[in-house]
């Protein structure tokens, strides 16, 4: 077997060719949390190259959030992801709002939280979908997005285009009841659950013990 | 034979040989491992260096439900999961215990939505509840001495009036105990 | 060894190359050996119930002979609703069912959460509080590594690794029950800081744990370092690649075993780790014993922090609680004396605060990856989205891409390698 004594390294031996942080001006790290927004790399970029993709740009604390159409969501996230400078190279998470007590169209927000390991910033992006629309799957780009889509299309019903394997994941294959995160759908679900135990006498009843959002 | 009749002659043993057998049936109580949840990590706890449940009580647990004769369901039941539950206590040979551990196994615990089962006695008939979230291993072990009385009772009424009735006083006791649970 | 799967693409066009090939040339099963319906693989169910999982996963396996073809975990028998409950109760109420996503190191996800509620209302813990939040959570992330080398090192065989990591994990334990009451669900962390005052005795407690470990954490590596067994089970298995490791957004020892320089701790600073020193262990092959040796290193790095933390914060007395917050509890001697606090306390807890509308994203170096929380708020006492990405469920999704061409043996391995815990995975 080979010789292991210089697994562990610190990061001043030996650093990763992915987390160089680049020294040209008009990058710089600061500029990602600078006040005003249209400095943003990202946000400078984007307009540049997607100019009608990019419905609305959001600063709230020190984070960035644009509202993309999701027909070019793949395409920014390529973008993204392949620019020298920018590098967004890492996906942190994949998920979705139900927009439904807070506007009327479109009903969900798929949301992406990026991640440059090189510039070590963050971004997140958001796609307006309605029910029964589809967003492009972004697995082509990162294998994480796989379960994480599929982990959305089971809590909302938001269907990912070019999955390979859009299935249910948490919820068991066969659950019949609906998408659970919508706004609609109550906390403690549809049906009741069939009592396995024949043994039992005494059936239990559930009180209300929450009064709101339940 | 004599000398230990005249001793224990108010108490439930008749014969050595009867008492061995008790003894050995209460204190080896096997468990399948049965973990799910939090209250998994609290019965690992317990049957590790500080609070030792597996050798002090002779309680080793098992892989295979075939194995075992006490069943611990320590942790939440989810829909997704009760058919196995269900399916893995149908497994076990009798005569045979279950433990439900901690809130979630008793009556679902802090988790009263959609996907979980409001405690494990909807779907497997219960002998002990332990509360906590999770239980410390001491409840644990409070549970389980009390398990022990159960299975003293099990195995003198079986001594005395012979298996079925044993059985029977065995499942009167269980429902007894469920429904003292009811909400 | 084609897979059949269609959701194993490797992010390069370079064929897969078996790192278990033998020196003798690839593995194979002769010709002769096929099952009735002339079918060579075999589809194996590493069940809900099994003693290796770790929890209730299950795993299904597509086997030719001993070599593991494609594996398909299915999970979602702890999936218990946490983020649905999230919508359903007030910010300061939501602590305890963060606990219960990992529980093996309840109150770091206690502090990510915390963080995140923080960012949204603005509000900044004292600085004593930020030390004590960092001795916990490092204290915490050593009870956790002390799990998963217990049960990664019982599942391999070494099984009396098992007793000897609960027992130290037991001295945490008492040391977070000296603090908060409670040994495994803690609720330690409150928005704002702590409410009650640090008790007497603490820091000798934990000075005596770090009097303690570090020998015993040497009796650890003295067992399994140089163990031939131990390196013949995990070197070599379940190697990642570093482009693997980025593309499937794997986070933590996953990612630090195969060379990526990431921790949100030196990254994305947060608390005073950008006050204390210590390094971040990376691993070169990616393979199991790399990732077995950055998590023990880690270890170590988490008792300089503590040693550090508890130097700086065990002779300060300034407060431990953010005041003057509308979104922070009232000190508790305030509630019983004064009537403004008293007030405030009653409309705190009864009717809960209302944080500004917008949205927050904080995440942390849990012990398994990066733990985020995202909370949308729409102005009203209730989260109007509470999600919780967790380390172990992205880093899961790597399973498939280590098991092809694994052999039966090291499934358990890889398993317990990427260190999992099903509350985590499922929520």
């Amino acid at each position: 077997m080979s010789d292991h004594d210089d697994t562990i390294q610190t990061p001043e031996n030996e650093t990763h060719s992915l987390v160089e942080t680049p020294e040209e001006l008009g990058w710089e790290r600061t500029l990602y949390t600078d006040p005003d927004v249209a400095k943003h790399p990202a946000v400078r970029e984007l307009r540049r190259v997607f100019p009608h993709d990019i419905l609305e740009v959001i600063r709230f604390r020190d984070e960035t959030t644009i509202h993309v159409t999701p027909a070019k969501l793949r395409e920014i996230c390529f973008f993204l992801r392949d620019h020298r400078e920018i590098a967004f190279n890492f996906l942190t998470d994949l998920t979705a709002v139900d927009m439904l007590k807070l506007r009327t169209a479109p009903r969900f927000d798929v949301v992406v939280q990026l991640y440059s390991l090189p510039n070590r910033v963050r971004l997140r992006l958001k796609a307006g979908v309605n029910d029964g629309q589809s967003v492009p799957s972004l697995v082509p780009i990162w294998n994480g997005a796989n379960w994480l889509e599929r982990e959305t299309f089971d809590m909302f019903g938001i269907l990912f285009e070019g999955h390979p394997n859009l299935r249910r994941m948490l919820l068991p294959d066969d659950w019949d009841e609906g998408h659970p995160l919508r706004k609609d759908y109550p906390l403690r679900g549809w049906k009741e659950f069939p009592v396995y135990n024949t043994e039992r006498t005494v059936p239990r009843s559930r009180t209300r013990w929450t009064g709101r959002g339940v | 034979m004599g000398l230990i009749d005249d001793r224990f002659e108010k108490n439930v043993f008749v014969t050595s040989l009867d008492f061995l057998f008790n003894w050995g049936r209460r204190s080896s109580l096997w468990w399948l491992q049965f973990g799910l949840a939090c209250c998994a990590i609290e019965m690992i706890g317990a049957s590790m260096s500080r609070w030792d449940l597996a050798e002090r009580f002779g309680m080793l647990y098992r892989a295979s439900p075939r194995q075992a004769d006490l069943m611990i369901v320590a942790g939440t039941v989810t829909k997704k999961m009760a058919p196995i539950v269900r399916t893995l206590y149908d497994q076990m040979p009798e005569p045979k215990w279950v433990v439900s551990m901690g809130s979630c196994a008793n009556v679902g615990g802090p988790y009263d939505t959609y996907a979980v089962v409001q405690g494990v006695d909807q779907v497997v008939p219960v002998d002990i509840y332990v509360p906590g979230c999770p239980p410390t291993p001491e409840s644990l072990y409070y549970g389980i001495l009390q398990l022990q009385n159960k299975v003293i009772k099990y195995e003198t009424m079986a001594k005395k009036h012979g298996i079925e009735a044993a059985e029977a006083e065995r499942q009167a006791d269980r429902l007894e105990t469920m429904a003292g649970m009811r909400a | 060894m084609a897979t059949t799967s269609s959701d194993i693409t490797a992010p390069s066009d370079a064929p897969f190359v078996n790192p278990n090939a033998s020196p003798t040339g690839t593995l194979t099963v002769s010709d002769e050996r096929m099952l009735d319906n002339g079918d060579r693989l075999m589809t194996l169910n590493m069940g809900p119930q099994h003693p290796s999982t770790h929890g209730v996963m299950r795993v299904l396996l597509k086997l030719d002979g001993e070599i593991v073809v494609d594996c398909d975990p299915v999970i979602g028998y702890l999936h218990r609703g946490t983020e649905k409950l999230g919508e359903a109760h007030r910010y300061a109420q939501l602590t305890p069912w963060t606990d219960r996503t990992d529980y093996v190191a309840a109150p770091l996800n206690n502090l990510a959460y915390i963080l995140t509620v923080e960012k949204l209302c603005n509000v900044e813990a004292p600085e004593r509080a930020q030390y004590w939040r960092v001795i916990m959570a490092e204290l915490s992330r050593i009870a956790s590594h002390l799990v998963w080398l217990g049960t990664h090192a019982l599942d391999i065989g070494a099984l009396s690794m098992s007793l000897y990591c609960f027992r130290e994990r037991e001295l945490i334990l008492d040391i977070f029950e000296s603090f908060c009451g409670a040994r495994l669900t803690t609720n330690m962390m409150e928005i704002g800081g702590f409410s009650r005052p640090i008790p007497d005795g603490l820091v000798a407690q934990i000075r005596n744990f770090l009097r303690i470990f570090p020998q015993r954490q040497r009796e650890y590596t003295t067992l399994l370092d140089a163990n031939p067994i131990w390196m013949t089970r995990t070197k070599g298995v379940g190697i990642i690649s570093p482009e693997a490791a980025i593309s499937y957004s794997l986070t933590g020892a996953c990612l630090r075993g195969s060379g990526i320089n990431y921790d949100v701790r030196k990254a994305t600073p947060y608390l005073v780790y950008d006050r204390l020193e210590f390094e971040v262990p990376l691993g070169q092959h990616g393979d199991t014993y790399d990732r077995y040796l950055v998590r023990q290193e880690e270890m170590r790095q988490s008792i300089r922090l503590i040693t550090q933390a508890l130097d700086h914060v065990e002779h300060m007395d300034t407060p431990l609680m953010a005041y003057e917050s509308a979104y922070v509890i009232p000190p508790h001697k305030g509630t019983m004396t004064t009537a403004e606090d008293m007030q405030r306390h009653f409309v705190w807890t009864i009717k809960g605060f209302n944080p500004p509308v917008g949205e927050a994203w904080c995440s942390i170096e849990h012990s398994k990856g990066e733990m985020g929380y995202y909370l949308v708020s729409d102005g009203g006492p209730l989260p109007y989205r509470f999600r919780i990405r967790t380390p172990d469920f992205v880093n899961l999704s790597v399973l498939p891409h280590m098991a092809q061409g694994a052999m039966l043996a090291d499934m358990v391995a890889l398993i317990g390698t990427i260190d999992i815990v099903l509350g985590s995975v499922d929520r």
